[in-house]
Formats: C-alpha cells, sequence, structure tokens
C-alpha cells in the first residue's frame, strides 16, 4: 500500500464512517457559530477550510476538569482508564506539534501523567495544511510552518475537490493498511504538483520573519527589563491567553466534598500563571505578587524555561492569544521588541 | 449617519489638548489608547510625556475599558492628577468608582471623546467566517471591510458596532473637563431594553435553559470579570480559599454559580459597557442576563449607575420608598 494517496472530498463520508466505528473521532465543526473540535457523528458537517479554532484541542487528551479518584468514607475508587482510542481529523499543524510538546511534559518528565499518556500515545492524528495561515499566524517562527508534519500520523493537504493524504508514522502506515476499504485512489502527479503549490502559496501568506528560538538568550539576561511592567500596565491578568494556548498546561488539583458527607471527588482542572492565586501560598505570601511577575513567568516558560526542560519551545505560532486578548497584548511584538534589543 | 470629522481632526485636537495639559502639569499621565497589532484593536497606552502624546489615537478600535487602571496603585493614587481618554462609558465608571469612594473627584481629569461606539471583532468574525480581516474604512453609514485578498465586504453600523454600544443612550462623557471636538447630543433614543423584554416573554424553564447552554461553554478565564470596570474587589469571592467559597471546575453548576454570583455584585453597579460580552472568548451572551439585572434596578429603584457621584448604589442603600411587595 502506498504512502500516499488521495481521498475525493465527496468520498469523505466512508473515512469518517470507518473511523467513527474504530475510534472516538474529533473534528472541526461549527458550535454556536464557532468552529471547535469536538466529537463526530455521522451525518455532522466537517469543516475543513476554518482559520483556527478559538479553542485549542488540547482538552481532547488535557480535560480541563479531570476526576482523579472519587472518596466515600474510607473507601477511594480511581476512574478506569480504559478507552477508545481517539482519532482527531484536521489538526492544524501548529496544534499537532503543541500535543508533541504537552506529551513531553506529561510523560518524559519525573512523573507520567496517566490520564494524558495512554491516550495520546493510543492516537491516530490527521493533521491538515493551512492554505490560508490566518494574519496572527507565526508558526512559521517557531520552528513550524503552515504545512508542518511534526506530530501528524496522517498529514492531509486540501487540493480543492479531493484530500491528498500522506502516512508520516508506523500508526499512519498501519491505519492505511486496515482501511483498505476507503475509496482511496492513486494521486497523479497533477495533484501532488497542486499540492506543492498549495503549500507554497500558504507559506507567503506568513508575514512575521523572527525566530522565536532566538529569544533564549536575551530572555536568560531580561529578568529585570522594564518591558515587564509596560506589558503589565496594560495586561488584566485574566486566564484568556492560557486556557486558549495549546501548550499551556498548568493545573491545580482539588478536594469537593459534598458538604455534610464524608464523599468527594478529587479533581484536576485547568490553572493559569495569569491568576494571582496560582502562586499564593498558605502562609498568604506570594512570590509573584504583581503581574509583571505573572506575565514574565508566562514568556520565561515558554521562550525558555520549556527549552531547558525538554527541549522544545513552548509556544507554536498558533496566535490565539494574539487574535482574543482582551487588550492587544501581542506575542509577536514582546517578542520582536527583545530581539530589536529593547531588552 | 457618522460624524463628519475625521479621525485626523480627533486625533489631532486629542494629542494637542494632551500635550497642553502634560505641559502645564495639570496632569502627571494620561490613559488612553494607541494603534494595536490588529485591525479592531487599539490598546491602552500610559502616556507621561509630550513626546508620547504623538501616539494617542480615537477611533472604532477602541474597545478596552480605561478606568479600571485608575484603581491600580501602580499607576494613580490619592493626590495624583491623572487624565483619562474618556468614552461614556469610561467615564460613568469614574463617577462610580467617586460614588463607591475608590477615587477622588478633583484628581482625575476626564477628557471625553466623541463615541460613537466601537467595532466588537467578535461580530465581524461572524458575519466574514473565515475570512482574514486586514483593515477597515468607513463611508457614509458604512463599513468597509477589507479582506486579506484585497476584496472588500461593506456593512451596517448594526452589525459592527458591539451590542451595548448600539442599545447606549450616554455616549458622551459626563462631567467632562475637556471634550475633544464636540459631544454627540444626537442620540437616537433607542429602548435599550428591547431586547430583554423579548427574552422576558419567554417561559421560565426556557430561560433557564437559555442560559444554561450559554454556560456551559465558559472556559473559566475570568476575561469577563478581569474586564468589567466594576469588578474590582481585591479577593474575587471565587478566589476565596479558606475556607473555599466555590468549586473550580468547569462542571455547570459551578460556572453557572460563578456567573450568577458576580452578576448579582455587579448588579446596580454594571454601566452596561459590554466589556465582559465582547471580551469572552466562548461568546457567552453575558451583556442579556446584565441587562436584564440592570432593567430590575431601573424599575424598582429608578437608579442608573455611573450618572450620579453622590448617589450610593441601589443595592448598597435602603429607601423607605423602596418596592418591597415580595415581603409577605
Amino acid at each position: 500500500m502506498s504512502k500516499i494517496l488521495k481521498l475525493e472530498k465527496s468520498k469523505l463520508d466512508g473515512l469518517i464512517q470507518f473511523l467513527n466505528k474504530r475510534y472516538e473521532l474529533f473534528g472541526p465543526k461549527e458550535i454556536n457559530g464557532q468552529i471547535e473540535f469536538a466529537r463526530i457523528n455521522p451525518g455532522d458537517e466537517l469543516r475543513l477550510d476554518f482559520l483556527n479554532t478559538v479553542k485549542s484541542p488540547k482538552d481532547i487528551f488535557f480535560a480541563q476538569t479531570q476526576p482523579i479518584l472519587h472518596y466515600k468514607d474510607n473507601s477511594v475508587k480511581e476512574p478506569a482508564l480504559k478507552h477508545k482510542p481517539v482519532a482527531i481529523f484536521a489538526l492544524h499543524p501548529c496544534d499537532a506539534q503543541a500535543m508533541k510538546v504537552l506529551d513531553k511534559v506529561f510523560t518524559q518528565g519525573k512523573y507520567l501523567d496517566p490520564y494524558w499518556d495512554g491516550r495520546y500515545r493510543d492516537s491516530l492524528i490527521f493533521s491538515i495544511g493551512c492554505n490560508t495561515p490566518a494574519t496572527t499566524c507565526f508558526c512559521n517562527c517557531t520552528g513550524l510552518g503552515p504545512f508542518s508534519k511534526a506530530g501528524a500520523d496522517i498529514f492531509l493537504t486540501d487540493i480543492g475537490d479531493s484530500l491528498i493524504l500522506e502516512a508520516c508514522s508506523e500508526k499512519g502506515i498501519y491505519f492505511f493498511k486496515i482501511a483498505e476499504d476507503v475509496a482511496w485512489k492513486e494521486p497523479d502527479d497533477d495533484d501532488l504538483k497542486k499540492a506543492e503549490q498549495i503549500k507554497e502559496a500558504a507559506q507567503l501568506l506568513l508575514s512575521e520573519k523572527f525566530q522565536a528560538q532566538d529569544i533564549k538568550s536575551i530572555l536568560e539576561k531580561s529578568w529585570d527589563n522594564p518591558v515587564w511592567d509596560e506589558i503589565s500596565n496594560r495586561c488584566l491578568s485574566c486566564g484568556l491567553c492560557s486556557y486558549l494556548c495549546p501548550t499551556c498546561h498548568c493545573f491545580d488539583i482539588q478536594d469537593e466534598k459534598l458538604p455534610g458527607t464524608e464523599q468527594g471527588v478529587r479533581i484536576r482542572i485547568w490553572d493559569s500563571c495569569m491568576f494571582s492565586l496560582f502562586t499564593r501560598e498558605a502562609s498568604g505570601h506570594n512570590p509573584r505578587p504583581s503581574i509583571a511577575a505573572r506575565f514574565r513567568q508566562r514568556v520565561m516558560h515558554k521562550f525558555n524555561y520549556l527549552i531547558d526542560d525538554f527541549g522544545v519551545l513552548g509556544c507554536v505560532g498558533c496566535g490565539r492569544c494574539v487574535q482574543r486578548c482582551p487588550v492587544n497584548v501581542d506575542i509577536r511584538e514582546i517578542l520582536k521588541g527583545f530581539l530589536n534589543g529593547k531588552g | 449617519m457618522f460624524r463628519k470629522e475625521t479621525m485626523e481632526m480627533i486625533e489631532q485636537e486629542l494629542r494637542a489638548k494632551v500635550k497642553a495639559l502634560l505641559k502645564e502639569g495639570k496632569v502627571k499621565l494620561v490613559l488612553g489608547y494607541q494603534k494595536g497589532s490588529l485591525p479592531f484593536n487599539a490598546t491602552p497606552t500610559i502616556v507621561e510625556d509630550e513626546a508620547s502624546a504623538e501616539r494617542l489615537i480615537f477611533d472604532f478600535s477602541c474597545g478596552p475599558g480605561l478606568a479600571k487602571y485608575l484603581l491600580r496603585k501602580n499607576i494613580h493614587s490619592p493626590g495624583q492628577k491623572t487624565g483619562i481618554i474618556a468614552k461614556g462609558c469610561d467615564a460613568r465608571a469614574v463617577i462610580q468608582y467617586i460614588a463607591e469612594k475608590q477615587l477622588r473627584r478633583e484628581d482625575i481629569v476626564i477628557i471625553g471623546v466623541p463615541c460613537q461606539g466601537v467595532i466588537d471583532p467578535n461580530r465581524v468574525r461572524k458575519k466574514i467566517p473565515d475570512k482574514e480581516i486586514v483593515g477597515y474604512a468607513i463611508d457614509g453609514d458604512k463599513f468597509i471591510i477589507r479582506l486579506r485578498d484585497d476584496s472588500v465586504v461593506s456593512l451596517n453600523r448594526e452589525e459592527v458596532i458591539a451590542r451595548a454600544c448600539l442599545r447606549c443612550v450616554y455616549p458622551d462623557a459626563l462631567d467632562a473637563d475637556i471634550f475633544i471636538t464636540q459631544p454627540r447630543k444626537d442620540v437616537e433614543h433607542v429602548n435599550r431594553y428591547n431586547e430583554i423584554m423579548e427574552f422576558e416573554k419567554m417561559g421560565s424553564d426556557e430561560r433557564w435553559n437559555y442560559f444554561e447552554n450559554e454556560f456551559s461553554r465558559c472556559i473559566r478565564c475570568y476575561a469577563c470579570r478581569n474586564a468589567c470596570p466594576m469588578c474590582y474587589c481585591e479577593e474575587c469571592f471565587v478566589d476565596k480559599t479558606d475556607p473555599q467559597w466555590f468549586g473550580k471546575g468547569t462542571g455547570l453548576s459551578d460556572t453557572m454559580l460563578f456567573h450568577i454570583v458576580r452578576i448579582l455584585h455587579v448588579t446596580g453597579r454594571c454601566l452596561d459597557c459590554g466589556l465582559c460580552e465582547r471580551v469572552c472568548p466562548m461568546s457567552i451572551d453575558l451583556g442579556l442576563l446584565n441587562g436584564k439585572m440592570n432593567k430590575e434596578v431601573k424599575e424598582r429603584f429608578n437608579y442608573i449607575p455611573g450618572l450620579d457621584p453622590e448617589r450610593p448604589p441601589a443595592l448598597a442603600t435602603f429607601d423607605e420608598g423602596d418596592r418591597q411587595e415580595f415581603i409577605l
């Protein structure tokens, strides 16, 4: 079986039905007027033309609220970790890379995260090239690009009436073998040429030129830079950027007891370094007492510490924070400021 | 129809007047807007010297609220003279802060600007989905939205301007010390409660279901709270840890309870500036619930927040004449 196949969009239903039988299938669809990654059921309309989803799809593997144990009197019960394997259809390359970043954090460090590990490892990721990256996108500055295959098992290119599918991993090759009933076709030279042209045109749409990896050495010397104060004078210190970000992964653990009983649940929930509560200690002391200190942490974590700890950049250039920040704090401007010697 | 003054006229006068204030030592700094990185998003800025005043702008992209920055001790402190470029809602926030004893009137220089509403980027995005917007221009009473492929889409004011601005009846900064160009004074007397009256016709189950659906999308980023000029508690109830008051998960009962309590806390203080719903990444209809509460306060206590610095918030005071038919 070939490593590169073609599927006419009119035959896409066959692939979706096949995926639905074997996997818990997620894909981009319209919910309340916004495109989001959600469960795809037979008959759902897949939206392959989206610029970017508002929320990142990280919650497919890293739930915002994850029960980790239930307790009652003296007994404790952990939820079963069994699951149907997940398939995600039409993930943008930035989000596919973000999952690789999260995988490092949750599986390569001191501790193995059981909620992430199994589900991600068993998943099948279909990335799709971004034919029209948004003006807020800067994946070319984070070592990727609108057609980066990082993190993809199967890479899709939308050439109009058909999709070109390329297996990029063992899992992808295996999938082509088992999904032999799907109405695949062999792409011809014209199809491949078209795919190449689309890729080249997409790359031209990205206007930013800086390289985010160059910022680490500057950040290491920028702890006391007044720029943190300037940013913090605007920043609202909300968690919007962290919660839309595909790589932010900090969490909190809470016990929620039913009042008047000895019964409850321990949950793992998303948290954000932008909240003052994030670092407030039991004594009341807060080592990051200001918005400036918190904002600095967020930038340092992504562009400095994660490189030390896991050898990866903590930003994939998806631009969600840029697009949605209530006060237009634009990470691209901040990074360029450092590179241009404001730091 | 939009006002005839060009943006250049507004900006020229704005910059000149701010420079004069700084030069004459009448203010230490001025809170204003500078051009942002996206066509619909200006970003707040602090101007402390005449040269920096050159970056000040005022146009339809000036959506962020500025008043709340006055409550940050590193920006403004009692005794310091601080200027604020004020849309109607920003000025009302200042007045409400004075009523709530958070600011002293004599410390603040209110610089009114002729606000014709601000753009709600989410509304435009939904109108022109999955197209990249690179700019806009005004033509008569239309917004001409320019797309990346150089094509244009013409949208009506009603399709672009934030919902709260469309029903705003106080666009001119009240009690302004300086006004840039002329106040609008031409506000159409829209019934700001039209949408709410439609909503009230629904049955209680239907209304509850509507808000359940809205709040089920909440991701608890607290952008609504942090953007809200009236949410300025030093420690928010939802951040209380000893004891903890609220569940922090995204279960519906926790998210709904957070929003209901927050809205109760701003009831009678909410300025209907619409920031909460504009900043919400999940497009939750916060304006409707706030609007309903504002209407209740108006009808019960004849109180509209942000108009009178001498009058305490409706729910922080008691009057024998208050309606109390709910007490048996």
